[in-house]
């Protein structure tokens, strides 16, 4: 194993020398590396194995545009697949393996593809799998899944936190090189708040591989030296590991920081990564440019990279990618790489310039052979040389690797992630950023500027206009002098001619340029088209290395400018970003809010099992020892309550209180029955439309005073309520005096239901609880014994004589404590939400699973409710239009089965008996079903056309999902009680 | 026959068990608070608000137009007593949220980055400025959250989710050591 690190140089930390592993075999890399540099010191050039055809690749780039060197980074389940190893930082014990390969790196089965390469072009799947048909789904496409794909996802658990977190600033500036350090440091001593975000593990961007002297200094050192005073300004955020991957509305930007991803073992206190929302006044792009790589035949050999990245693995991690370096150029960075290497001792054995002039000059010694193209290479596990052709004539040259500079493409992703398209420009041959307002400007090389004194001078210009334009005053930028710039002008060169091997314009996704002719001779010609139809820039590259080779080739191939061609739209990721970040802390039990009753202790400790019902836990039913399962404690606590006692928590009902002298006029119109008129100390059942004359929600409104009303709302529409009631009063009647405020959580309220209830309240409530004293439907405030305030309803769900007692929610357990002992001798029970609910169905009252948004009052039996005498009420006029009031339309009934212990489940259909199930056949269907402990059978709450008109028809319960057909008789909605006697006992 | 019934705060199970010395960063629960719902009624919002501001031991919430919160941390009043007070004046509304609303302070150094995990308005204090109050989302939940101090928040949550938004404000604080307790021990 040959070390390919030099001597000295680089920002690598010597001192401290790191062990990771590769494939299982071990190797040393220095503080300071990322993956890639310290393989490439290792002499190890192959990294992975390609797409489609398997063929060996290494790292093409030293950044976040990589597509070949691919690798699942960490073992067992924080393993994560199809990391780039140019961007992972190196840590001691890093496990790295590659991907895409079978038995190895080395001998892979699957390049027997490359073999097949002629076969497999664009187009390939699509022309070729279409039959027999029915083999699709059964064999071509497992097959495929299976050989598609980069990468292994672990599928256990990950054991890591991931949070995400807001920052606020005047300035978002994102990239940390030389335009982004001058900005941040112009902005940051303005006073603005400047967030200065950079992707890479140290900013600096370019100037940490930079051999320019910049204000007299090393490029690196000055970065180090801006860097500091941002550090000592208290109003600057620097925050390295960060990659802005979107731009969203109101100038969001969506970032991620890899918080502990260098870290062979996080911290469990912080998150591996950590998801940023950044809320930015202004923000300036300074993400830089890429280097176009060049499309020549067998671009893809592993040792063949961007000019720039064989630049930055010598200045920035002192590793020469080669001991004898060919350099493939079509402008001045070529030149510059060479001059670098040379300088390093590293030898160059060519530079090969595919322009015919330049005043671009060698390094001393050093060939130049101008007006030539590469067309073919050779090499298996690395170049080890390449063919030229130059007029007509072919050499061969040794080389153990290849810098190729195809020109420059600014980086402008980010800005062109709301709907803007990049623009072409002729000069810079380049698509620059489009302009999207003075919110957000690309400055620096992302701006198309090539030098680096341009870039300096413009990233502080920029930071002092955005100043100025806030209403800060700019402290002048000191000029910064650059020593030893080079000129990086280019000639576009698409495609160079005369290839003898695959010459690959997506080297991630495999895609050569005849594919792309293809594409445009079968009539996928939209440069959109053509992406999804080679899959040129799609996957996580998305175009970020070869999007403009592909517009520029696509340009030629047709005989047009890549103006008129443009490029694919750029979305959010910029680079991928792990699911565990996007959820952020939404996990487990922090999944969602989980909203709890007062009397959520009361129920635990009485055996209660919970239902989630929107955020809440409602109490479902309460099993005791010996029941088998839930059936048997809902029948027990159904049976308990009609001849004895129960307690059920109906905490969750919404409770607004209304205060105003307007309040009384506001209900008249906000239900559908009459109001006005409600006595102090009566509750009385609502009705609420909506608009279009469907029911909206029910519950009780109470009055408490005058100008004083509490009103009750179903727990699922709590919400909704309210925001209806706000808006009903702020735009339709805001002449009314009234004012809502949501009580709902003040209260722990507790229904007692059942021929006992009221010796058992009179227990612990002091006041004269007499049906003369507190006939149905009386609303007041009580004394419990103890002199504990409360508010006590004489209402009823079940059917029985009841009451809803509410007090302070923090005495809730308490006080449900005092009623189940008060009641004790009388056998009383907790019940939960399914005995409540079986409770309702028996006594035929309706819920949302009547009133589904479907239905008017009429619909549910309760159409003599609408008070038409008045002069309006929300839904009056029009519950009256035709439709809504037809003779056919779906009516309450109740259905019982004509054998008792046949069961009916919710949402099956009716049929006329012996018709057959058809659309046209259908009668409507069950609403809500159970078992009635009290009847001793099942019974339902259907929907059915012309109910009412049909009472002891007998009609078929088809219920097609479990395959079951039960006869029932149509009937009454009342099962029990239907003269409210227990009611009113 | 008198009944005692035992008060119980929502946050008993989520705090009982540790005995911790406060960090730096620490969350303080008020048992029992005093805290009333107040709404002007139309033409009353200036005259209510200057009384309210007036008030001695209560701190005044802004919660929208004409509605605030009045919060007295060591709950020395009684509610009704506050109620009467306001009722007397005429033009305002009052509802005792005592029992329905939990009361919270978090502060210490990084009381900022921990809030900026929950949620998303910008809590500098140029922006949010000491004795400012508003109504926002905290941890999904509807919350108000007020600055009491430079580094020193308030934050009034519903009672049945202030168990869910206590654990994720521990669990946001748990990288800079936040400790929780009920006000005096």
């Amino acid at each position: 194993m040959t070390s390919y690190r030099l001597d000295a140089g680089g920002a690598v930390n010597r001192a401290q020398a790191l062990e990771f592993s590769f494939d299982g075999r071990s190797y040393k890399g220095l503080q300071g590396d990322t993956l890639a540099s310290a393989l490439l010191a290792n002499d190890q050039v192959l990294m992975g194995r390609s797409f489609k055809y398997h063929r060996p690749r290494g790292p093409v780039t030293a950044g976040s545009a990589e597509p070949n060197a691919l690798m699942t980074i960490g073992s067992g389940a924080r393993a994560e697949p199809n990391a780039r190893a140019t961007t992972v930082e190196l840590y001691q014990g890093l496990v790295a393996a590659s991907q895409n390969r079978w038995p190895s790196l080395n001998h892979d089965f699957g390049a027997v593809n490359s073999l097949l390469s002629p076969f497999l072009g664009a187009g390939f799947y699509y022309k070729t799998f279409m039959w027999p048909a029915a083999f699709w789904e059964k064999v071509y496409e497992p097959l495929i899944r299976r050989a598609a794909g980069l990468g292994k996802l672990v599928l256990q658990a990950d054991p890591d936190r991931y949070e995400k977190s807001w920052a606020h600033c005047d300035l978002l500036v994102v990239g940390a090189g030389p335009a982004g350090l001058m900005a941040a440091l112009v902005a940051g001593r303005a006073g603005m708040r400047v967030i200065l975000a950079d992707e890479g593990f140290q900013a600096g961007g370019s100037l940490l591989c930079e051999s320019a002297s910049v204000g007299g200094q090393p490029a690196a050192a000055f970065a180090g030296t801006v860097l500091d005073e941002l550090a000592g300004l208290p109003n600057v955020t620097l925050m390295a590991r960060t990659t802005v991957f979107g731009w969203y509305d109101d100038m969001v930007f969506g970032s991620v920081e890899r918080v502990q991803k260098h870290l062979a073992s996080p911290s469990p206190d912080l998150p591996v990564e950590r998801l940023w929302r950044i809320v930015a006044k202004r923000a300036i792009l300074a993400s830089g440019a890429e280097e176009r790589p060049l499309v020549f035949g067998g671009n893809d050999r592993p040792g063949v990279m961007t000019a720039t990245a064989a630049r930055t693995y010598l200045n920035r991690y002192g590793v020469a990618v080669g001991g004898k370096v060919a350099v493939f150029t079509n402008g001045g960075a070529g030149y510059r790489t060479a001059a670098d290497l040379a300088v390093r001792g590293v030898e160059v054995t060519a530079i090969i310039d595919a322009r015919g002039q330049s005043s671009d000059v060698g390094p001393a010694g050093v060939r130049v052979i101008r007006n030539a193209g590469v067309i073919s290479t050779r090499g298996k596990r690395r170049i080890d040389g390449l063919v030229l052709e130059r007029s007509g004539f072919e050499e061969a040259i040794d080389c153990d690797a290849l810098a190729m500079s195809g020109g420059w493409s600014p980086i402008v992703h980010l800005m062109c992630q709301r709907g803007a398209k990049p623009v072409w420009s002729d000069e810079a041959q380049a698509f620059l950023a489009p302009d999207v307002g003075s919110g957000f400007v690309a400055a620096g090389s992302s701006a198309g500027l090539t030098s680096l004194s341009a870039c300096l001078r413009d990233g502080a210009d920029k930071a002092a206009t955005i100043a100025a334009e806030l209403g800060f005053s700019a402290v002048p930028a000191v000029p910064v002098e650059v020593e030893g710039e080079y000129d990086a002008s280019f000639a576009p060169v698409w495609y160079v001619p005369g290839a003898k091997d695959k010459a690959f314009v997506d080297f991630q996704n495999d895609v050569a340029v005849q594919e792309l002719g293809i594409a445009q001779r079968e009539g996928f010609r939209h440069i959109e088209h053509t992406k999804r139809y080679t899959t040129a820039g799609m996957a996580t590259d998305q175009g970020k290395l070869g999007g403009v080779n592909t517009a520029g080739i696509v340009a030629a191939m047709r005989g047009v400018t890549p103006a008129e061609i443009g490029t694919t739209t750029f979305r959010p990721f910029y680079t991928p970003v792990s699911f565990g970040a996007l959820a952020g802390a939404a996990q487990g039990s922090h999944a969602a809010p989980v909203r709890t009753s007062p009397l959520h202790g009361w129920a635990k400790k009485n055996g209660a099992s919970f239902v989630e019902s929107g955020l809440w836990y409602r109490s479902a039913w309460f099993g005791r020892d010996g029941e088998k399962g839930w059936r048997d404690s809902v029948d027990r606590e159904v049976r308990t309550v009609r001849a004895h006692a129960g307690l059920c928590d109906v905490s969750t009902l919404g409770k607004i209180e209304i205060f105003g002298t307007g309040a009384a006029e506001f209900l008249n119109r906000i239900y559908c029955n009459a109001f006005l008129r409600l006595p102090i100390g009566k509750a009385r059942y609502g009705l609420m439309l909506r608009e279009d004359g469907i029911v909206f929600d029910d519950g009780t409104t109470s009055r408490l005073g005058d100008n004083h009303y509490v009103m009750t709302t179903t727990t699922a529409y709590a919400a909704e309520v309210m925001t209806h009631l706000e808006f009903c009063a702020q735009t339709f009647w805001p002449e009314l005096d009234v004012r809502f405020v949501s009580v709902s959580d003040q209260w722990a309220q507790m229904s007692l239901a059942g021929p006992k209830a009221r010796i058992i309240m009179s227990r612990v409530v002091q006041d004269d609880l007499s049906d003369a004293a507190f006939p149905f439907l009386s609303a007041r405030s009580v004394t419990l014994r103890g002199w504990l305030k409360a508010r006590l309803f004489r209402i009823s769900f079940s059917g029985e004589l009841a009451y809803e007692l509410a007090v302070p929610a923090g005495l809730g357990e308490a006080v449900a404590d005092a009623i189940m002992d008060a009641g004790r001798e009388e056998g009383i029970c907790a019940y939960g939400v399914e005995a409540l609910n079986v409770l309702r169905i028996e006594k035929g009252f309706v819920t949302h699973s009547e009133l589904d948004g479907r239905t008017t009052a009429d619909d549910v039996g309760l159409g003599r409710m609408m008070a038409m005498q008045k002069p309006d009420f929300i839904g009056k006029r029009l519950s009256t239009r035709f439709g809504l009031t037809a003779a056919d339309r779906l009516q309450l009934v109740g259905l019982k089965p004509v054998e008792p212990d046949k069961q009916i489940q919710a949402g099956a259909h009716l049929l006329k008996e012996h018709a057959q199930p058809s659309l046209a056949n259908d009668q409507g269907f069950v609403s809500s079903a159970c078992f009635s402990p009290t009847l001793d059978s099942f019974v339902a709450l259907a929907m059915l056309k012309s109910g009412r008109e049909r009472m002891g028809e007998r009609i078929n319960v088809w219920d097609a999902l479990r395959r079951v057909e039960v006869p029932v008789d149509v009937c009454s909605p009342v099962f029990v009680d239907p003269d409210n006697i227990k009611l009113h006992a | 026959m008198t009944l005692h019934f035992l008060h119980r705060h929502v946050l008993e199970d989520h705090l009982a068990g540790f005995e911790t010395r406060p960090n730096p960063n620490h969350v303080t629960v008020y048992r029992r608070p005093l805290i009333l719902s107040v709404l002007a009624h139309a033409g009353q919002e200036a005259a209510v608000f200057a009384h309210l501001a007036g008030m001695p031991g209560m701190d005044v919430r802004v919660c929208g137009p004409g509605e605030w919160m009045i919060v007295s941390a060591a709950g020395s009043r009684r509610a009704e007593e506050v109620a009467e007070e306001l009722g007397a004046l005429g033009g305002a509304s009052v509802i005792d949220q005592s029992d329905g609303k939990v009361l919270l302070s978090i502060g210490g150094p990084s009381v900022r980055k921990i809030l900026a995990k929950c949620l998303a308005v910008d809590l500098h204090p140029d922006v949010f400025a000491e004795g400012q109050s508003a109504n926002m989302l905290c941890c999904h939940v509807a919350a108000n959250l007020a600055r009491t101090g430079l580094e020193m928040f308030e934050i009034t949550v519903p009672r049945s989710l202030a168990g869910s938004v206590f654990e994720e404000l521990m669990e946001m604080g748990r990288e800079f050591a936040l400790t929780a307790s009920f006000s005096g021990g």
